[in-house]
């Protein structure tokens, strides 16, 4: 019994692989089994062959160069230089750029006639133009020099699969076999989890990426990310969830849809990925990745230097991965993209999660502005949390103050912090700063206009780590009790009025505490005096030069 | 009347495979009895001899025409596996008219013929856009090719395999595909009717 199952097996395998054309849509004989086929004639080699006065000699054509002038493809991070289609592909082109007649043959002096009066190959997706700049490239040299080169590309030295080069070059050949259609378009290999792309395409990080292994699947809201496709999972269909080697609507790179962010709300829009990332976006406050297309570029410089975001500029989906990881180092959503270190270096992979934030948010011409009139004005947030300032929130390296009695357990005044501990969704499932109903990207409620009224929920992001009880009723100290409770609590006064959450730059007399008004609210003290200046005098003790809610300090000092 | 019948049938189907089998080659394009250049009015005397004949090409059947001399290029193709050489065995006899260097009027002693082949038959001494003749097609080409039967097991479809009935001392030939005698009666002196590209599904598994 096994053995009559091994043989049917056998069978089987050898039925697949011995698929002939004249049960493929490439026999276009009046008996093809296609929508398009001639209208009487029963040869079938003859539509791309003749035995006799072939041209180009081999392999025997029987068809005419279609003596077009291509639109080639072009892409900022390719490395190979396709020229004008050539070898196989202009014969592939001689039907499928649509230019000429099915069944004008070079060895019968008429036209061999098509049912349904047919001449051109009709439009779709077969019918490629003669603008190839939205298709895979094809009729470049691919060497191994040029995998080098690329850094992506398998050696082309060790193809020895069903991929195969047409001399040196990439033809549509190399995907497509004419005769045998048993994996569907013609392809010579199965696209199931993009097996054939990955004959010559090696994408760093592809293995332990996420998109490579998830069985994410359409769950039936929303759009269907894979209309053209069978495949069920992220993980089946691979490559092609974002990329699309025929006509692909954003051309450059093959990627599926122009606008860059639309590649990835295919999935990420509460229809396949776990975290719905399109509704984070709706919210007010957000990067805004849909008001900018086509201006980020892979090749782009690590300081941004046009104004833009897209999620390729957070994310690089190739890498992307579940790893967790605490702060300040990437976690494996962050993986493999570009960033700028503390010392406003470029690097090509970030090793900590506020790399990524500085290429825009530090020494970019185009960073964008503060949100308070401070004394101290500063928008370079790498400036901000310089681990030499005298005082900053723990993101590149533990805080100042070594007595922080407000801090919640497990925080300590040794903990670092991500800028996603403060920035990023609120009541979202994602972590990082996609969208929030509260501005700038944050959180939590952060009340920053002054006479707010306090209560948990106006300062909520705050007391995510900083205890309320202890800031604003602690007894212990007469800071708390006094300092904090009269000015937040009795007089309305925001923390973000005397607090600069990111740090500020300065001495340590001065500048400690992130003590930088508020201007809109604080202003010089009057009299002889006069001027804003806070002066630290040691543990929870200091005074102050300044003028505010009809207050005059000159100085008042707390103890 | 059951034996009628059974008679009856038996000459219907001799009929029939004489309508494929019995053309021959009076009134086909081989047939230059009519032809002015001619003139000896007989058909086979353009390329047979019964005495006297030319020996020069190996196997060559009693042959009488002027034999070409010309070096011919090759097909090629970096898809072919096949290893071609310069024409030979019946090939060079077929091209002794069909690459226009000698004329169709150099047979038995006559030479300086003035007649020369034209037109579409002229296949001229480049074969570099023609099918590739004289070479070697046995199992291990096929094996090593992928996309061709085995000769040895494969049936030709004119009654044994390929090996059998096209191939000539175990090559492909002009012969494999062309019958010069118009056997079959198929345009172009096909050896068997390429309806549905039945003759080059014959060799090629595609």
């Amino acid at each position: 019994m096994r053995r009559i199952f091994f043989l049917l097996l056998f069978l089987q395998t050898i039925t697949a692989a011995a698929q002939s054309i004249v049960d493929t849509p490439h026999n276009l004989s009046a008996n093809g089994p296609g929508s398009i086929h001639a209208g009487s004639e029963t040869e079938i080699c003859i539509f791309c062959h003749t035995p006799h006065n072939s041209s180009p000699c081999a392999p025997l054509w029987n068809r005419n160069n279609p003596g077009q002038n291509y639109i080639l493809y072009q892409s900022s991070t390719i490395e190979a230089a396709p020229g004008q289609p050539d070898g196989a592909s202009i014969l592939c082109l001689s039907c499928h750029d649509g230019t000429i007649a099915l069944g004008a043959v070079v060895s019968r002096d008429h036209l061999i006639e098509f049912s349904g009066g047919i001449t051109v190959l009709p439009t779709g997706h077969a019918n490629l133009g003669s603008d190839l700049s939205d298709d895979h490239p094809v009729s470049f040299i691919y060497n191994t020099s040029l995998a080098a080169a690329d850094g992506e590309l398998t050696d082309p030295a060790t193809l020895n699969g069903p991929v195969q080069l047409d001399g040196q070059k990439v033809q549509c050949t190399a995907c497509h076999n004419p005769h045998n259609n048993i994996y569907g378009n013609f392809l010579v290999a199965s696209t199931h989890y993009s097996d054939l792309c990955m004959f010559c395409h090696q994408k760093n990080g592809w293995n332990g990426s996420l998109h490579r292994v998830s069985s994410a699947s359409w769950n039936g809201s929303g759009n269907d990310p894979w209309p053209k496709s069978t495949y069920q999972t992220v993980a089946e269909n691979g490559c092609e969830n974002c990329h699309q080697p025929h006509g692909a609507g954003g051309a450059e790179r093959i990627m599926r849809h122009l606008p860059e962010e639309n590649n990835c709300l295919d999935c990420h829009a509460g229809n396949v990925a776990a975290k719905n990332i399109q509704s984070d976006l709706n919210k007010s406050y957000r990067h805004d990745v849909f008001a900018y297309t086509h201006i980020h570029d892979p090749e782009e410089n690590a300081v941004s230097d046009i104004r833009h975001v897209e999620c390729t500029d957070c994310h690089n989906p190739h890498v992307a991965n579940g790893t967790d990881a605490s702060a300040p180092v990437a976690s494996g959503a962050i993986e493999g993209v570009k960033g700028v270190n503390s010392q406003g270096s470029a690097i090509s992979a970030i090793q900590y999660e506020f790399e990524i934030c500085y290429r825009c948010h530090a020494d970019s011409p185009e960073k964008p502005g503060g949100h308070t009139s401070r004394q101290f004005y500063q928008t370079n947030v790498r400036l901000e949390f310089n681990a030499g300032n005298p005082s900053f929130h723990p993101v590149e390296a533990s805080g100042k103050n070594g007595d922080v009695p407000s801090l919640i357990s497990p925080l300590n005044e040794a903990s670092i912090i991500y800028c996603t501990d403060c920035h990023a969704s609120n009541n979202s499932s994602a972590n990082g700063p996609h969208g929030s109903v509260y501005s700038p990207i944050l959180k939590f409620r952060y009340e920053t206009a002054d006479y707010t009224s306090e209560s948990y929920q106006a300062y909520e992001l705050c007391y995510q780590c900083h205890d309320r009880n202890t800031i604003v009723n602690n007894q212990s100290t007469n800071f708390a009790n006094v300092v904090h409770r009269k000015h937040i609590v009795d007089l309305q006064t925001p923390c973000n009025v005397c607090h600069d959450p990111h740090g500020v730059q300065g001495s340590s007399t001065n500048q400690s505490h992130l003590i930088n008004f508020d201007t809109s609210v604080v202003s010089k003290s009057t009299g002889r005096q006069g001027k804003l200046e806070f002066i630290d005098s040691g543990s929870f003790t200091g005074q102050c030069y300044l003028y505010c809610h009809g207050r005059n300090h000159n100085p008042k000092r707390y103890i | 009347m059951i034996k009628f019948q059974f008679t009856f049938a038996v000459c219907l189907l001799a009929l029939g495979t004489s309508v494929a089998l019995g053309q021959n080659i009076q009134g086909s394009a081989h047939d230059f009895s009519n032809d002015n250049w001619n003139t000896t009015g007989q058909i086979c005397i353009v390329c047979h001899t019964p005495h006297n004949a030319d020996a020069t090409v190996t196997n060559a059947p009693l042959w009488n025409h002027a034999t070409t001399t010309a070096t011919f290029t090759t097909y090629n193709s970096a898809t072919m596996q096949a290893t071609t050489g310069q024409p030979d065995a019946s090939a060079k006899l077929c091209l002794s008219c069909h690459d226009g260097t000698i004329a169709v009027d150099n047979y038995g002693s006559q030479s300086g013929g003035s007649h020369f082949i034209s037109g579409g038959p002229r296949i001229g001494t480049d074969l570099g856009n023609d099918h590739p003749i004289s070479f070697t097609y046995n199992s291990s080409l096929a094996s090593q090719d992928g996309g061709l039967h085995d000769p040895s097991t494969t049936n030709s479809g004119l009654g044994g395999t390929i090996a059998e009935d096209m191939l000539i001392g175990g090559k492909m030939q002009c012969a494999s595909c062309h019958d010069v005698h118009n056997g079959s009666g198929f345009a172009y002196l096909l050896r068997k009717s390429n309806a549905g590209s039945a003759l080059c599904l014959t060799c090629h598994d595609k």
